[in-house]
């Protein structure tokens, strides 16, 4: 009962915080400065009042606020997304559609990859403190989580798809396949990893330094607790100690950022998109923040706010199980 | 006797988990070096006849298409590829003349009449141009086009249809015939004015393919009747357009072109380094100058209509109150005043700013009319006309009007009977963050006012919140840029007074509040004379008045650029000659998509371009794969083992 009621009332709370999202994000955009039938003119000769009151009317921002407000509730829950302000022609959809891909592909596997291997390299260095791999990968993880992933990425760039000194200008500059050479089945498929190794090294990179650091941190506080001690006490084998008594509880903290950063996969990787031309959700952000495209921020961010919520269930559910302290709170 | 039963058991199961992991090793190894020959046939097999012999050009840049549908682009960059695939009525040529070669390439009319009045244009167009579906071209296309884009509010064609009376009619195949409201030499030939790309009506008018709105059609794929069409558009990635099978003009020599977006201009840069692309567009000085001292790679600058402004708040909160227009704003009351305007532009130095901001690229300022619009359409001051960078004369002239500093703080006040004496001239600057030029340019241009007694505080807003400032008047000065038309009709018309921001929320071109009487009237008589050499005139005196009331401090015409490969195409056709856009990107269509050709294709050597994937070889992916798999399966067995040994220990 105890657990059934605990997982009602997560998954209404994760309902009516999306409800909420939902509201909040129509204010949102709106508030902003500028307006997006002037900005999509401006600087044009089709800028002139005639042209910017059309557009009011096809954007659907002539009517007042609170009608624009039930016309969007409506639309959003039958999950009708209307046509892109800025991408004229294309349903917003479409638009995001084509970088859902690409995003999860690139996001998705650097995220898996970093956790895996921040992790690892959190407990060795917690388990190992105060040796050598432990200095040095303490020093490595805070160098690379300081680190610009713009000014890796350009390095990357410049390094393996430009060729600088040693290194070979091997890999494409960019994109997310050949343009031009209508590649199909797995010939496609390699195309698609070739454009996806920099990306992917450079996020990897970027972002293991969080976990491996959390993890060590985590790892050195249980490892100080009485039951670690007392498993000692009883003969059990170091690795064992490390692996069935210490890591798991160590885990816990990690857990719940881990499951935040698959919820953050679909938010894309900005500045990574930007510099390897990669078509991603993150860049289309930026772009339709700049050119105030409502239709396409509104989806944009219910989606964001949608894998978050989601992914926040989901720590909150499995956290019960990992964690049994949580189901008798 | 236990023990050794489970030493026993132990080692049993160690040899058989050895031989799962061996077994599951040796077959992942057939299955790849099985892919592994089959990738490599592939890399290494002669290509299916003809599949790998298309002549590809590739160019890109940093430019992101928008739309594919001419009735709602407008940026630069989707022309390039209405260039490929449409016909105007009336083409520019590469000086941006009127073409009047005639060739498959010219505008589409071959015979313009002009009633005695000057008020009804008779066009007769060709008759062997045929759709990209086989259908023909006639002149009920262009008059469905033209009455097309006038009804339906379609952004930049309809600019140019706006003294049209009623409706434009097709009288037979050939002939279109159109009333104007008033006498005007525009649509007499003498000009390329009507910038209006012709559209197939048996598309367009079907609502099954364009919707209800056809301004919202995306027109991929599109039926076009120049060389290429339109068959793919990925937004932010690329645009491939590829052979219009029914075209009857000279033959490209290639057979697909790709326009590939770039979010970063170090990585386009490289690809042209790399051959990945066969031309880039290239927008900053820096990456223009590396590009010039590859090997293999040819660069051009040049100027394009474009240019950059200081524009000043010539008074929308003091201006009179009319049907159209309420003052609204706060901008500086001293900037009414010409005197204070000219000042100001004769203490910038555009040179300098040409020099320092635009690394020497570029043209310094002066019109709002850029050196490369139409034929004769420019004015140029000269003599005693030119308000030139003079700081000591930009003192003299706001003391002589009465501009003093009379508190000693350096900044000079307003003189008494003014709007406001006393009052100091400390004016708000405003420039873009998203474009770097201006906030540069307002590091030389700030100390200069300041050398004549004006203290600009420069704040730095998004493009859009700049837009809100001029609209609602709270602003004294903006950094901000303009792409007329070739045609000088645009630029003049955004300052007449009807197009001032006319209350505070609305919006306006004429963002610098500039409202002269005398300006408007000379607009209209530009439009409507009939002598395109009187036209010229008067279109000077415009710019002459503009330029001397200094609503707008003109700083620089930027630069182009272009950079593209000299070992793979020749034929590029630079428009406007001598240094312009080697895509010749004004009109259509554009001669240059039949004129590229790949290297060596000329001298017989049968020369092609066809597009190279990069990275690592299939095999070696697959045997990286293989290598993960194996590795994993194998940990993961390793580690099961040891907790199962763990547990019976």
């Amino acid at each position: 009962m105890g657990t059934r009621t605990y997982l009602l009332g997560k998954i209404l709370q994760a309902f009516l915080t999306l409800l909420f999202v939902l509201a909040f994000n129509f204010f949102l955009f709106r508030v902003m400065p500028g307006d997006p039938a002037s900005l999509l003119l401006r600087g044009t000769s089709a800028y002139n009042p005639e042209n910017v009151e059309a557009e009011k009317e096809r954007l659907g921002l002539d009517k007042p606020l609170p009608q624009q407000f039930v016309t969007y509730m409506g639309n959003t829950l039958r999950l009708e997304f209307g046509e892109s302000f800025v991408y004229q022609g294309q349903s917003v959809s479409e638009v995001i559609g084509d970088k859902v891909w690409p995003t999860v592909l690139l996001v998705g596997t650097s995220t898996i990859a970093s956790i895996v291997i921040g992790l690892l390299i959190g407990i060795w260095s917690g388990w190992r403190r105060g040796s050598m791999f432990d200095y040095g990968s303490l020093g490595f993880t805070l160098f690379v989580y300081a680190m610009p992933e713009f000014w890796f990425g350009m390095l990357v760039l410049m390094a393996f798809a430009g060729g600088v000194g040693p290194f070979p200008a091997i890999f494409p500059t960019g994109g997310y396949e050949t343009v031009g050479a209508d590649l199909t089945g797995m010939a496609h498929v390699f195309d698609v990893l070739n454009h996806m190794v920099l990306p992917f090294f450079v996020l990897t990179v970027a972002y293991l330094g969080e976990y491996a650091l959390i993890m060590r941190n985590s790892l050195l506080d249980v490892m100080a607790d009485d039951y670690v001690q007392t498993a000692r006490a009883k003969g059990v084998r170091e690795q064992q100690v490390l692996w069935r008594h210490v890591v798991p509880n160590a885990l816990l903290p990690t857990w719940t950022l881990t499951m935040l950063s698959l919820g953050f996969i679909f938010g894309g990787a900005i500045t990574i998109e930007y510099v390897f031309s990669w078509p991603g959700l993150g860049y289309l952000t930026v772009q339709s923040i700049e050119a105030k495209d409502y239709a396409v921020l509104q989806a944009l961010f219910l989606i964001f706010s949608a894998a978050v919520i989601f992914a926040n269930l989901i720590a909150d559910i499995t956290y019960m199980y990992l964690d049994p302290r949580v189901r008798a709170a | 006797m236990r023990m050794a039963t489970s030493a026993l058991l132990k080692e049993g199961a160690m040899r058989s988990t050895w031989r799962t992991i061996l077994a599951f090793a040796i077959g992942v190894m057939l299955v790849t070096a099985g892919l592994m020959q089959a990738a490599l046939a592939q890399e290494e097999s002669p290509t299916p006849s003809g599949a790998d012999e298309r002549v590809t050009f590739t160019f890109g840049g940093t430019g992101v298409p928008l739309t594919m549908n001419p009735m709602s682009g407008y940026l630069a960059i989707e022309f390039y590829f209405w260039t490929a695939t449409y016909h105007l009525l009336v083409d520019w040529d590469l000086n941006l003349g009127v073409d009047q070669e005639g060739g498959p390439g010219s505008g589409l009319a071959t015979d313009i009449q002009v009633s005695d009045d000057a008020m009804t244009y008779t066009y007769t167009i060709r008759d062997d141009v045929v759709w990209s579906d086989g259908e023909p071209l006639t002149a009920e296309d262009v008059a469905f086009t033209l009455n097309l884009y006038k009804g339906n509010h379609a952004y930049l064609p309809q600019n140019y249809l706006t003294l049209i009376d009623g409706e434009v009619r097709a009288l037979d195949e050939t002939t279109i015939q159109f009333d104007t409201k008033t006498p005007t030499s525009l649509y007499s030939g003498e000009v390329a004015y009507m910038y209006d790309y012709i559209l197939p009506e048996h598309i367009w008018s079907d609502p099954s393919i364009v919707g209800e709105r056809p301004k919202q059609y995306s027109n991929v794929p599109n039926v076009g009747s120049g060389p290429f069409i339109i068959e793919e558009f990925e937004t932010d990635q690329y645009i491939k357009m590829v052979r219009n099978p029914y075209w009857t003009g000279p033959e490209p020599a290639i057979d697909e072109i790709y326009y590939r977006i770039f979010k970063n201009e170090d990585a386009l840069a490289e690809a042209l380094k790399q051959g990945e692309i066969d031309f880039a567009y290239p927008s900053t000085p820096t990456i223009y100058d590396d590009l010039s001292t590859q090997p293999n790679i040819e660069t051009m600058n040049g100027t394009i209509p474009t240019f950059d402004e200081i524009g000043m708040n010539t008074g929308s909160a003091y201006q009179e109150q009319d049907d159209y227009f309420t003052p609204h704003g706060d901008g500086h009351p001293a900037l009414t005043d010409p005197t204070v305007r000219r000042a100001i532009r004769m203490a910038i130095d555009s040179q300098t700013l040409v020099d320092r901001v635009l690394q020497g690229y570029g043209l310094p300022g002066d019109t709002i009319v850029p050196p490369v619009s139409v034929e004769g359409a420019k004015w140029t001051p000269e003599g005693d006309e030119v308000l030139a960078f003079d700081i000591e004369g930009a003192k003299q002239l706001l003391e002589e009007a009465g501009y003093t500093d009379t508190d000693g703080d350096g900044v000079r006040e307003m003189p008494p009977g003014s709007l406001e004496p006393g009052r100091p001239l400390e004016f708000r600057y405003y420039v873009q963050s998203n474009d770097q030029n201006t906030v540069n340019a307002s590091q030389f241009i700030q100390p200069w006012l300041e050398e004549i007694g004006i203290q600009a505080n420069v704040e730095v807003v998004t493009s859009g919140r700049l837009g809100d400032i001029i609209n609602e008047g709270t602003y004294d000065l903006f950094h901000w840029g303009w792409i007329p038309d070739p045609d000088p009709d645009s630029a003049l018309s955004w300052f007449t007074c009807d197009s001032r921001p006319p209350d505070g929320k609305s919006y306006g071109n004429n963002d610098a509040y500039y409202c002269n009487p005398e300006y408007d009237r000379m607009y209209e008589e530009q439009r409507t004379t009939t002598d395109p050499d009187e036209r010229w005139e008067i279109v000077h005196e415009m710019q002459r008045v503009f330029y001397n009331d200094a609503a707008y401090a003109v700083l620089w015409y930027g630069p182009t650029f272009a950079a593209w490969r000299t070992d793979r195409f020749t034929g590029y056709r630079v428009q406007p000659q001598p240094n312009g856009d080697p895509l010749e990107s004004w009109g259509g269509p554009s001669a240059v998509w039949w004129t590229l050709e790949p290297v060596g294709a000329a001298g017989g050597g049968g020369g092609t371009s066809s597009v190279e994937t990069r990275g690592i070889p299939a095999g070696i992916w697959i045997a990286i794969i293989a290598g993960v798999v194996i590795l994993a399966a194998v940990v993961i067995v390793l580690s099961r083992r040891r907790r199962a040994r763990e547990d019976e220990a």
